[in-house]
């Protein structure tokens, strides 16, 4: 009942209830299944049927991994929160990302919009097998009504004694608490998440320490995003055997919901298994806009390096087939771009975003990211200097790889490197329209806005 | 102890504490890898990625600083990589900082200037506008402090430090990406008793004092090690000062004591070292020479026949308070007393204050060294002291000597000088016109803690030396030199001795004073720093201190 | 999320002159109603620290005037026993708490990647233009409409996506606006 098509012979797993009438609610939840699997662990925790180490097991073998943008191995991930013997009488937390703010995704939004309790239900089991006593969902600050529809799911999971002490007997004790950002994309970093949450600027820490083992409260931490919680539970459902079944191989398996936005006839989420081929999935959508050529794509949201028309022929939309092209499958926001596109354009658009979200800790990105953005709206301007190109790629190599913080500023570079190196014409288009330099005056010095214009400097924006 | 690990720096090998990090390796080895935003007094944010080194073993370039070091780890500070590394975050830096070096009071010790002139690169590559800050420059955010964003690294040590160290959290980031800065929220101020440790931890010209502005070109100030005569407490500081001038005091790093800090209070009391009004010495409203002063003296002295009073003085040197002790106690059979002020509570901040936890240090003596003066041999004077029996009016000696004439604020009250004024024969020593040296028979102008050297004993019974910033101005004689000249009189001292001579006679038969050695490192502290904003590393446990001395704080009491 | 006094913030009392910085003061002390103080200490038992429930209660102040003035700042800070200047830190790093009074509706464009492509930067600036020649982020005279740009509201698929306070619009366009604006009341 997926609101989008699937490819034949697939089953739709996290949507198969999307746009159903009252899939939110608890009622419908439990007449189509739900809350089963999580009434089999609570059921089987007394009597030892269903551990910790089971349920890791499960998740490891399913071979599930991080839906979040980095496709790190969830099982793997949970392994590193250290036994309760070491953790000096320390709670376990765990952190739902539902920060979604990459550009060009918007699938953990339907997912809590539309089907709320496979989230929860999916949560309960993680919490399940790491000890967690409380968890929390940070739910970025923008989805206001998504955020309500979370809460009432939860009210009805506490009333329905899913949630709560003693949950089902099982002697499992499991609080949920929904926690809404406030407009930070940085906040998505899983650092920068638990600072935030802890009631701080998000700014992303440190590494080491490691979340797994001092994240929010100095306390072990595991972050994950909704999608892969989500497919927890449908691995405890169907069997981890089930779970890898799907997929192109052993290390890309699964469901996999896809964001397609852009120039194609239907944008939205579709759900596929893990490595549909790029172009299988623009069928799905209806293939391009108005009949147009593909120019471009940008396969993992705005932090991914861009794939010209060539380089996603014959692309397998996973972690490792994306990974292969040199871009990555990130949060699987696939931006499509045909050929009408102005990809300095475009490319600038995207330095704008990442200017506007670095959080200024680290100074190459701090600096460099404004510096990118500024030299680019100069170019698009038509006010372009011969060496600029160069001076671009030169600073965006400084930005990346260990001289900073976090990964944001490698992500602010992809776009921008790939989108020189392979659309380099379209830049140099730029630079022979520039007009000739003007000595009259230089350009007026940027001004850091005073609060009683940043409403209207856009500083929202 | 903790244990130690061994590291490879630029292919020297050095034994580090096993929970140090690869900068302070570096460090360790004699490699300084530059930094803005690590500061050994605070915590580690790795916010201005400075410190890039290369680690044998980690595929990407790392800031050194972040890195918690292994046995066996290799660390390179020397590579192409990792100088390309510094440069580009020099290069960032730089774009936007102001090029205002000539009218900024950092330079000369602005780490900014420093790090781009030993590195960086030698063109800008930028022709974007520089960003500007309306309505954050030039600011006053508190009572000392002044803060111009312009010139901001965001390196949050200022930050750090108001919430680790004051713990009064008056800064904070404002603001994110681009366009963040460092300031206060609308209306309160940056007010706390450290406040201008904020401006020595910024490593730029951003956050500057008040005092010191635009007063002098750093790097023409000379320094002198000294402890603050604030209170009991004794912060190490160095005394700043040029052609007889002192321009300002900053903390000098002592672990065992005030760390990297001093208070405002102590700070901003710098200004008093300029005030000497007295140069000759005077007799009976006449001025006149050092010989007539002393033989006035002497004879008065002679013809009290032991009815004389010594108010010593909890401000001087325990080496000064134990030649008077000598002299009119012990020879003379004179009372030698003091008397000190419990005044307002100083503190500071120190990271094992409290056995190993971070606490507070704190001093309620408004004088450096009443635990010294005592164990000189000097009374520590109270209710029932001889000094109260003055003043009361039930003891009225025929001579009275105040060796330092701001002993107390009590040298200030009309009535005290009255009752001092009693005595046949009122002697003062002072550097300042006041009422008491106005009333003395006999005026000796004498110089400041700057011009003497000497030691005081703190508040934990350390033994801490001062030095000598500059020689008191001409005929003005030092505390020191005014005592050797009256033992002579007697035939008990020689002029030729120093504090440091005094030190080495004294030592036996001062409590806490044996065994300690004048040039230990103990006794003398960490040298100045080049800078505020870079302070010496207390890596390496520093020497244990002066001496167990706790019971002289209840003798007397 | 909208409204509050929709005053110009020169005219608020005890604003800071002009060149200067900071919070801006909404001209009296607040302090929150005794339903949302509940809110607030309902809040504080699902966390272990009280800091954690900074940014909750940034927006229950939003929710009750409007906007987070400097009385507003001062307010939380003492409710959760924080240093103002953090608050004050923690406000400014997140775009969504108002720094000045806005219109009842705040028309909220994303101008991020997908939605360019689908020309939303055309889209805002006609959306101000319609609405009397608005500055980015400034209020219409009558207080109705504030309308500022936002970065990806993960709507991507409903280019250009718009917000209005709370609540998600699809496919605002220049052929649809006037009926998008029409249906503000
Ligand atoms: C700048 C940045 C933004 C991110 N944003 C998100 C996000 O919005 N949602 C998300 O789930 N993960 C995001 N991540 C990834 C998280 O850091 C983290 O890897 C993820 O939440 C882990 O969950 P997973 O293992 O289930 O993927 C972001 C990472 C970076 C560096
Ligand atoms: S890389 Fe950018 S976003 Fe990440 S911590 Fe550093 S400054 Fe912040
Ligand atoms: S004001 Fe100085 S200490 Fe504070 S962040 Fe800026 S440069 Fe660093
Ligand atoms: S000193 Fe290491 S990052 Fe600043």
């Amino acid at each position: 009942m997926s609101k989008t098509p699937v490819p034949k012979g697939f089953t739709p797993v996290h949507s198969a209830r999307f746009g159903k009438k009252g899939s939110q609610k608890l009622a419908g939840y439990e007449a189509d299944g739900g809350y089963a699997s999580w009434k089999k662990v609570a059921k089987g925790w007394k009597s030892g049927d269903f551990t910790p180490a089971k349920i890791i097991d499960m998740v490891k073998a399913s071979g599930l991994r991080g839906r979040g943008g980095a496709g790190f191995p969830t099982g793997l991930k949970w392994t590193f929160v250290p036994p309760k013997e070491k953790r000096g009488g320390k709670p376990v937390y765990l952190l739902c990302n539902a920060d979604e703010s990459e550009p060009g995704t918007f699938k953990d939004r339907l997912i809590m919009e539309e089907d709320p309790h496979q989230l929860l239900e999916g949560m309960l089991i993680a919490s399940a097998a790491l000890d967690v006593k409380h968890a929390y969902i940070y739910i970025r600050g923008e989805m206001v009504r998504c955020a309500e529809v979370l809460n009432e799911a939860v009210a009805e999971a506490y009333a329905a004694g899913y949630l709560g002490k003693d949950i089902l007997g099982s002697g499992l004790d499991i609080d949920l608490t929904v926690h809404r950002g406030a407009g930070a994309y940085i906040c998505g970093e899983e650092t920068a998440l638990i600072e935030s949450l802890e009631g701080k600027r998000g700014h992303p820490r440190i590494k080491p320490p490691f979340p797994a083992v001092s994240g929010v409260w100095d306390c072990p931490t595991v972050v994950n995003n909704v999608e892969t919680l989500a497919a927890v539970k449908f691995i405890l459902d169907n069997g981890p055997e089930w779970f890898k079944g799907m997929g192109r191989n052993e290390k890309n398996t699964g469901p996999k919901l896809y964001c397609v936005s852009g120039h194609v006839e239907k944008p939205g989420v579709y759900e596929a298994p893990m490595g549909i081929k790029f172009m299988d999935l623009l069928a799905l959508c209806g293939g391009m806009k108005g009949g147009k050529k593909l120019k471009a794509v940008i396969p993992g949201g705005a932090s991914a390096a861009i794939l010209t028309a060539a380089e996603v022929a014959d692309l397998p939309m996973d972690f490792d087939g994306v990974a292969a092209a040199k871009s990555m499958l990130g949060s699987a926001a696939i931006m499509v771009m045909d050929e009408t596109t102005d990809i300095p354009k475009a490319v600038t658009n995207i330095s704008k975003f990442f200017a506007h979200e670095s959080c200024g800790q680290c100074t190459p990105c701090r600096e460099g990211t404004p510096w990118l953005n500024k030299m680019l709206k100069r170019l698009i301007k038509g006010e372009g200097k011969r060496d600029d190109l160069d001076l671009l790629l030169q600073i965006s190599n400084q930005m990346g790889n260990g001289m900073t913080i976090c990964v944001f500023s490698d992500a602010a570079i992809a776009p921008v490197i790939s989108g020189i190196t392979k659309f380099r014409d379209e830049f140099e288009a730029y630079l022979s329209k520039a007009k000739a330099p003007d000595f009259a005056l230089a350009a007026p010095a940027e001004v850091t806005p005073k609060v009683a214009d940043r409403v209207a400097e856009g500083i929202h924006g | 102890m903790s244990k130690t690990a061994k590291v490879t720096v630029d292919g020297r090998s050095v034994d580090v504490p096993d929970n140090s990090n690869a900068l302070e390796a570096c460090r360790a080895a004699g490699v300084e890898v530059p930094h803005f935003c690590y500061h050994p007094g605070l915590s580690i944010v790795g916010q201005c990625r400075m410190c890039m080194v290369e680690i044998e073993g980690m595929p990407k370039i790392a800031a050194s600083c972040t890195v918690p070091i292994r046995d066996g780890m290799v660390i390179k500070t020397d590579t192409e990589k990792a100088h390309a590394a510094r440069n580009s975050t020099m290069e960032f830096l730089l774009i936007n900082h102001p090029l205002d070096c000539p009218i900024c009071d950092q330079a000369g010790e602005c780490k900014l200037q420093d790090n781009a002139v030993t590195g960086g690169l030698p063109v800008s590559r930028t022709s974007e506008a520089r960003r500007q800050y309306p309505g954050y420059e030039r600011t006053d955010i508190g009572k000392h402090v002044i803060a111009d964003m312009t010139r901001c690294i965001q390196c949050t040590r200022c930050i750090r430090f108001c919430e680790e160290i004051t713990e009064t959290g008056e800064l904070s980031f404002i603001e994110r990406g681009g366009h963040t800065i460092v300031w206060t929220h609308e209306g309160r101020a940056l007010d706390n008793e450290l406040s201008g440790c904020a401006a020595d931890v910024c490593p730029v010209g951003a956050l500057t004092t008040k005092e010191f502005r635009f007063r002098k070109r750093a790097w023409w100030l000379d320094k002198t090690r000294s402890v603050c005569t604030g209170c009991e407490v004794g912060c190490n500081i160095a005394v700043e000062h040029k052609d007889r001038v002192v321009h300002r005091f900053i903390p000098r790093v002592n672990a065992d004591v005030n760390d990297f800090w001093i208070c405002d209070f102590g700070r901003f009391r710098s200004e008093e070292l300029n005030e000497q009004e007295l140069f000759r010495p005077v007799v009976r409203g006449k001025e006149t020479s050092w010989g007539d002063a002393q033989d006035a003296i002497k004879a008065a002295v002679d013809a009290a026949q032991k009815d004389v009073l010594v108010l010593g003085s909890a401000k001087l040197s325990t080496e000064t308070n134990w030649l008077a002790a000598q002299l009119f106690g012990k020879h003379l059979g004179a009372n030698v007393e003091f008397v000190v002020d419990r005044g307002d509570r100083h503190r500071v901040k120190n990271k094992k204050a409290d056995g190993n936890v971070a606490g507070w240090l704190e001093g309620y003596e408004a004088a450096p060294n009443s635990r010294g003066a005592e164990a000189a041999g000097v009374t520590r004077g109270g209710d029932t002291g001889a000094l109260a029996a003055v003043l009361t009016g039930t003891l009225l000696p025929k001579v009275i000597i105040v060796l330092d004439a701001a002993f107390s604020a009590k040298a200030e009250d009309p009535a005290v000088i009255a009752a001092l004024r009693k005595a046949g024969t009122l002697i003062v020593c002072s550097r300042r016109r006041s009422a008491l040296a106005a009333a003395a028979d006999v005026l000796l102008p004498v110089g400041g803690v700057h011009n003497d050297e000497g030691t005081f004993v703190n508040v934990q019974g350390r033994v801490q030396r001062f030095d000598c910033a500059y020689i008191p101005p001409p005929i003005v004689r030092t505390q020191l030199e005014i005592l050797t000249h009256l033992g002579k009189k007697w035939g008990l001292f020689d002029t030729r001795w120093t504090a440091r001579s005094v030190f080495e006679e004294m030592r036996a038969t001062v409590p806490g004073y044996a065994g300690l050695d004048w040039d230990s490192p103990a006794l003398v502290g960490s040298a100045p720093s080049a800078s505020p904003a870079a302070p010496h590393d207390v890596l390496e446990a520093p020497a244990k201190g002066g001496l167990g001395l706790p019971a002289l704080q209840e003798v007397g009491s | 999320m909208s409204g509050g006094p929709n005053l110009p913030s020169a005219q608020i009392a005890g604003n800071p002159p002009v060149g200067e910085h900071g919070a801006l003061s909404c001209g009296k002390a607040l302090k929150f109603s005794p339903e949302a103080r509940k809110r607030v200490d309902h809040l504080l038992t699902r966390y272990p620290t009280k800091q954690a429930a900074l940014l909750p209660t940034l927006w229950e102040a939003q929710r009750e005037w409007g906007w987070i003035s400097r009385e507003a700042v001062d307010h939380v800070a003492e409710v959760l026993e924080l240093a103002p200047a953090f608050v004050w830190g923690v406000v400014t790093f997140y775009t969504m708490y108002n720094r000045a009074p806005v219109g009842k509706h705040l028309i909220q464009f994303c101008t991020s990647i997908s939605c360019h492509l689908a020309d939303a930067e055309g889209v805002y600036a006609e959306c101000r233009k319609r609405l009397g020649d608005l500055k980015p982020g400034e209020t219409s005279k009558d207080g109705k409409f504030t309308v500022i740009e936002v970065e990806c509201l993960a709507q991507c698929d409903k280019a250009p996506a718009v917000m209005v306070n709370d609540d998600d619009y699809a496919v605002i366009t220049k052929d649809n606006l006037d009926s998008f604006l029409g249906g503000l009341k």
